[in-house]
């Protein structure tokens, strides 16, 4: 029977070609997306578990509020060096306890006798006991005394090939030089540890072992932030061992404060400030970012979109399936009278999904090994479907889906089908046999709910885009790039770019888009205290920057004062303190320095638009501390600057030899910050095209089965002298009710949810008409274009044909 | 084998019953040949349709083969349909999508027969039928009438102990029509297969040995057919 009920199937396939296809090509669409998806998950879900001795790692994480994005305080991964020797002493459960300590800026640079110097990332500074607590795999080396010694370093396998050609890299000598005056360590490789299978969440190319590492700062002021990482000698009861852990660390910062002159009450219960200090098991450290979502927040609408679209694919499955099922009533029938049970006619149709279901996910496997380097490029990640390691979990996830969307498609037409009432269908009479009609066209408003809600969707992000790459930024992104580098007064590289014909501001800042370093800065003014960000920058910075002058004056060489004590304030700054502020003081610092305003600016956008412009004073002055972050920015003053750089770089190379120049231009770095928001938009373009084309696949073969179903009736009214155009316009009719009440939905859906997206940027539009509009109209127009070329083919028939028959 | 006990069916409609069979009471013995006749809309073909248990009367009994039929589930009926009636239809109703040997094998596999005897069961019936020729054809390939065989020969194919067959020839020419009434005859004086049908045609229902003549749902006439031959 099995045999006979195949046969019957793939010849119904084959019967109806267009529907077939329409109906296993959705679905494949669907599922591709779905399976992109859930290859991306897996990955995303694989961090730290490539060896079973990782269940024993954990990352320490401190509360606090240093080095963070907005001057708030996080869960860091970094932690003050000190606490490790404190956990070393004081948790008997910790077997070892490692610093680990990821480099700085953009890697650094390692050269090999006399090659050009190449800049390595991902190059992490630990202390002796790494290898202790990560079980990497030696494939050459002594994995218990590798870096023991001073400047020792031990190489992944892919990079050891990569530096030398070759993985037997024991002994062989490199230099590392961490900027570009640094004299640069010598360091001798003593290990070459094979690449996990899979991602880490802490990545590195290479362990070092400088020293630093090794002990903690001298000064009791001073801090050393830092990685930390323990192994446990058994499993641990994190809940349990956290509490400890904190009553340690309270001892340990009281002890602190104390030494530093003040007390813990004053710094933490006074301020109000958090004290915490905890252990995260490796596997979640991946998904707990210290600062941003993790990743499943942030792929949350891509999931709810690839859900859509299957959603919409099996839509169509049941839709064609549940209409085309008038074809399959006389074989119902006969086969009910010949005895059989409805489970088994049930079974029947099931596996007749099944059968299409199987073939869509066949090319959905194809399509997924086609489109896979595209989607591994667009999301950042490396993505693999026959050489993954977890082949066979993504198989059973696969084989899942399949018995999912075989039941989800399949069976509500077995049921409609198996229900069918032998006399009734026999008689030739299908209208009444012909159930559901209502929960079709249910499903086909569900369908454009969904399909308007994207356009819709792609209308609000296009115009959001459209204005943040268009927004005036406060600051003129042109000609303007960023030398990665420190920057010192005098510095003779420095004054030999300066020389450089079309260069018209070398300066530097510790705020500019793409490496912004913001450090929070109490002041006094009139008696008041306010928090704002300080920014360090030098005599040049702003010109260079080109802001925009509200009130008063930037900082300029005539003025004497502005190296001693002016600052200059942005707008949110100025809006914080009050009115008519150029030339009043404010105080701040520990020695109450007192600053002069000389100048408000128009603020300026350094971060990606999601964040306000934060109240802001800038200063020259070294007055009260000052930060170097790497910019060093240079501004040239024509078009044509490429030949210039060619200049500074050569300038460069004379001076640093070991060490290459990096740069970006500040609108590259300005497009970077864009990216995000651009690349969901890219998808949401790419989901709703398809999902669009899907609807209205599933609404033309849709409209082709009414149309046949109302063939007669068609006949009949031709008879009765009506003109073609009537009869388009009466099958027309039906489905417009179903497409503008589909409209009328969606509109508050779409609403709701693009501004709920808008409302996650600090810079954003006010929510748009044209967007519904356009996916009303839109909709109607495609909608009655797919159906009229249905509706046009039954109406010019001859009326004979169709009755001849009856 | 049947016994019908003041069958009524009617319908409901806005309070008014409008009656299709009133107190139909007959019993029909294993072996006759039955022809059904009336004007359209007399109820012929929901009496049968009530023989078949393809629809259910409002009122009254029904006993096939001493079992009460009205009481039965659908899975006892089902079982019924397997062993023991055939179905014949004026529009034959064949599955398009399954070659003649496929239809006529349909009831065997719902029947659980084992290969081997389904194989020889086929052939045995298609060569009864002279079809060997067109057992790999599709229904849409064969004329009318050989379509019709192939509906009875489906029929047939399980053993059953009654064939139901409604108007089998209504959609026929004349000649065909002659042919399929002799299999009919032929199988009920050979086999001793109970046969029912409906007709229209008085010629047809001289085929059997009985013929009951229903009137807007009441049983009219029922008397038995002189043996001519």
């Amino acid at each position: 029977m099995f045999k006979l009920n195949l046969k019957i199937a793939l010849r119904n396939l084959f019967k109806n070609k267009v529907y077939a296809a329409i109906n296993i090509g959705g679905l494949a669409i669907g599922l591709t997306a779905f399976v992109l998806l859930l290859l991306f998950v897996n990955h995303e879900s694989s961090y730290d578990k490539w060896s079973p001795e990782l269940k024993n790692v954990y990352q320490v994480r401190e509360y606090h509020d240093f080095f963070t994005p907005d001057n708030k305080a996080y869960w860091q991964q970094r932690s003050e060096s000190r606490i490790a020797t404190v956990l070393k002493e004081k948790i008997p459960q910790f077997k070892y306890v490692t610093k680990a300590s990821e480099g700085w800026g953009d890697g650094y640079s390692v050269k090999i006798d006399r090659n050009n110097p190449v800049i390595v990332k991902d190059i992490v500074d630990a202390d002796s006991l790494f290898f202790k607590v990560f079980p990497y795999e030696f494939i050459d080396g002594d994995e218990l005394t590798a870096i023991n010694a001073p400047n020792t370093i031990v190489l992944k396998q892919s990079v050891a090939i990569q530096l030398f050609g070759t993985d037997k890299v024991i002994g062989r000598q490199l230099k590392l030089v961490r900027w570009r005056s640094d004299e640069g360590n010598l360091m001798t490789v003593t290990g070459v540890v094979k690449d996990p299978s899979t991602a880490e969440s802490l990545a590195f190319n290479a362990i070092t072992h400088t020293g630093e590492r090794d002990t903690d700062p001298d000064q009791i002021s001073n801090s050393n932030y830092t990685g930390i990482y323990v192994r446990a000698e058994k499993f641990l009861d994190t809940n349990v061992l956290n509490k400890s852990l904190l009553n340690v660390y309270v001892d340990y910062k009281k002890a602190l404060l104390k030494a530093r002159g003040t007390t813990y009450n004053e710094f933490y219960k006074e301020k109000n400030r958090k004290a915490g200090l905890k252990i995260l098991p490796i596997s979640e450290v991946y998904s707990t970012p210290s600062f941003s979502e993790n990743w499943l927040a942030k792929i949350k609408p891509i999931i709810a979109l690839s859900i859509f679209l299957l959603i919409i694919s099996v839509i169509n499955f049941v839709n064609l399936a549940t209409a085309q099922s008038v074809q399959r009533a006389k074989e119902v029938g006969v086969k009910k009278v010949l005895g059989a049970y409805k489970k088994q006619l049930v079974l029947q149709f099931l596996m007749e999904a099944a059968i299409q279901t199987l073939t869509a996910l066949f090319i959905t496997i194809i399509l997924v090994e086609l489109l896979l380097p595209a989607f591994s490029n667009h999301f950042n990640v490396q993505l693999s479907f026959w050489h993954s390691d977890q082949l066979l979990s993504i198989i059973s996830q696969l084989f899942g889906l399949f018995i999912l969307i075989t039941l989800l498609a399949g069976f509500y037409p077995a049921m409609v089908l198996a229900k069918y009432n032998p006399v009734k269908v026999l008689k030739g009479n299908y209208e009444s046999g012909f159930g559901g009609i209502a929960l079709r066209n249910g499903l086909v408003v569900l369908q454009f709910i969904i399909a308007v809600t994207f356009i819709i969707g792609i209308g609000v992000m296009y115009k959001q885009n459209h204005y943040m790459a268009s927004k005036d930024l406060g600051f003129d992104r042109d000609k303007l790039i960023n030398i990665s580098t420190n920057y010192e007064t005098g510095d003779s590289f420095v004054e030999s770019i300066k020389r450089i014909p079309s260069v018209k501001y070398v300066a530097t800042t510790t705020q500019v888009m793409g490496n912004t370093f913001n450090t929070s800065r109490e002041l006094t003014f009139n008696n008041q205290k306010f928090d704002v960000n300080a920014v360090t920058v030098t005599m040049d910075a702003l010109p260079a920057l080109g802001v925009k002058v509200v009130t008063g004056r930037i900082f300029a060489k005539e003025y004497a004062q502005d190296t001693i004590n002016s600052v200059v304030l942005n707008q949110s700054a100025a809006n914080l303190l009050g009115k008519n502020l150029v030339g009043k003081t404010f105080t701040s610092g520990p020695k109450n320095d007192v600053f002069q305003v000389v100048g408000v600016i128009k603020d300026y956008n350094n971060e990606s638009f999601e964040k306000a412009v934060l109240p802001t004073i800038y200063k020259v002055t070294h007055l009260g501390g000052s930060s170097n972050t790497n910019n060093l920015l240079v501004r040239f003053d024509n078009d044509h600057y490429q030949s210039a750089i060619k200049t500074i770089e050569a300038e460069w190379k004379k001076v640093y030899p070991d060490f290459p120049m990096i740069y970006t231009s500040v609108e590259d770095a300005f497009l970077k910050e864009l990216k995000p928001s651009l690349r969901l938009m890219q998808i949401v373009v790419l989901f709703s095209i398809i999902s669009v084309v899907l609807s209205l696949l599933g609404l033309f073969a849709l409209s082709t089965f009414m149309a046949k179903r109302r063939t007669k009736e068609i006949a009949i009214r031709k008879i009765l002298g009506a003109s073609d155009l009537q009869i388009i316009n009466m099958l027309n009719k039906s489905f417009m009710i179903l497409v503008v009440s589909a409209n009328l939905i969606s509109w508050p859906i779409a609403f709701i949810l693009t501004k709920k997206w808008l409302e996650g940027f600090a810079y954003r539009i006010d929510m748009p008409f044209w967007p519904f509009a356009i996916a009303t109209l839109t909709s109607v127009i495609i909608a009655v274009f797919t159906v009229s070329l249905q509706a046009r083919k039954a109406a010019v028939n001859n009326p004979v044909d169709a009755l001849k028959y009856e | 084998m049947i016994e019908l006990k003041n069958i009524e069916k009617y319908y409901a409609n806005k309070g008014v019953k409008s009656y299709i069979l009133r107190h139909v009471t007959t019993s029909i013995k294993q072996g006759e040949f039955v022809s059904i006749m009336g004007p359209s809309g007399a109820g012929k073909s929901t009496l049968l349709n009530i023989l078949g248990m393809l629809e259910e009367p409002t009122y009254g009994e029904y006993h096939f083969m001493g079992e009460d039929v009205t009481a039965m589930k659908e899975r006892q009926r089902i079982e019924l349909y397997r062993n023991h009636i055939g179905f014949v239809f004026q529009a034959y109703h064949l599955i398009d999508e399954m070659t003649v040997a496929e239809n006529i094998e349909a009831p065997l596999l719902y029947k659980k027969i084992p290969g081997s005897e389904r194989k020889s069961r086929i052939a045995d019936v298609l060569d009864r039928f002279n079809m060997v020729a067109k057992k790999d054809l599709f229904p849409n390939q064969l004329s009318g009438g050989q379509q019709q065989l192939v509906g009875i020969a489906r029929a047939l194919v399980a053993q059953p102990s009654i064939i139901l067959a409604d108007e089998p020839t209504g959609n026929l020419q004349s000649t065909q029509a002659e042919q399929i009434m002799d299999l009919f005859k032929k199988l009920n004086q050979e086999e001793g297969i109970t046969i029912l049908q409906v007709t229209h045609s008085e010629k047809n229902a001289q085929y059997g040995n009985r013929i009951l003549t229903i009137e807007d749902g009441v049983i009219k006439e029922d008397i038995s057919v002189e043996k001519q031959m």
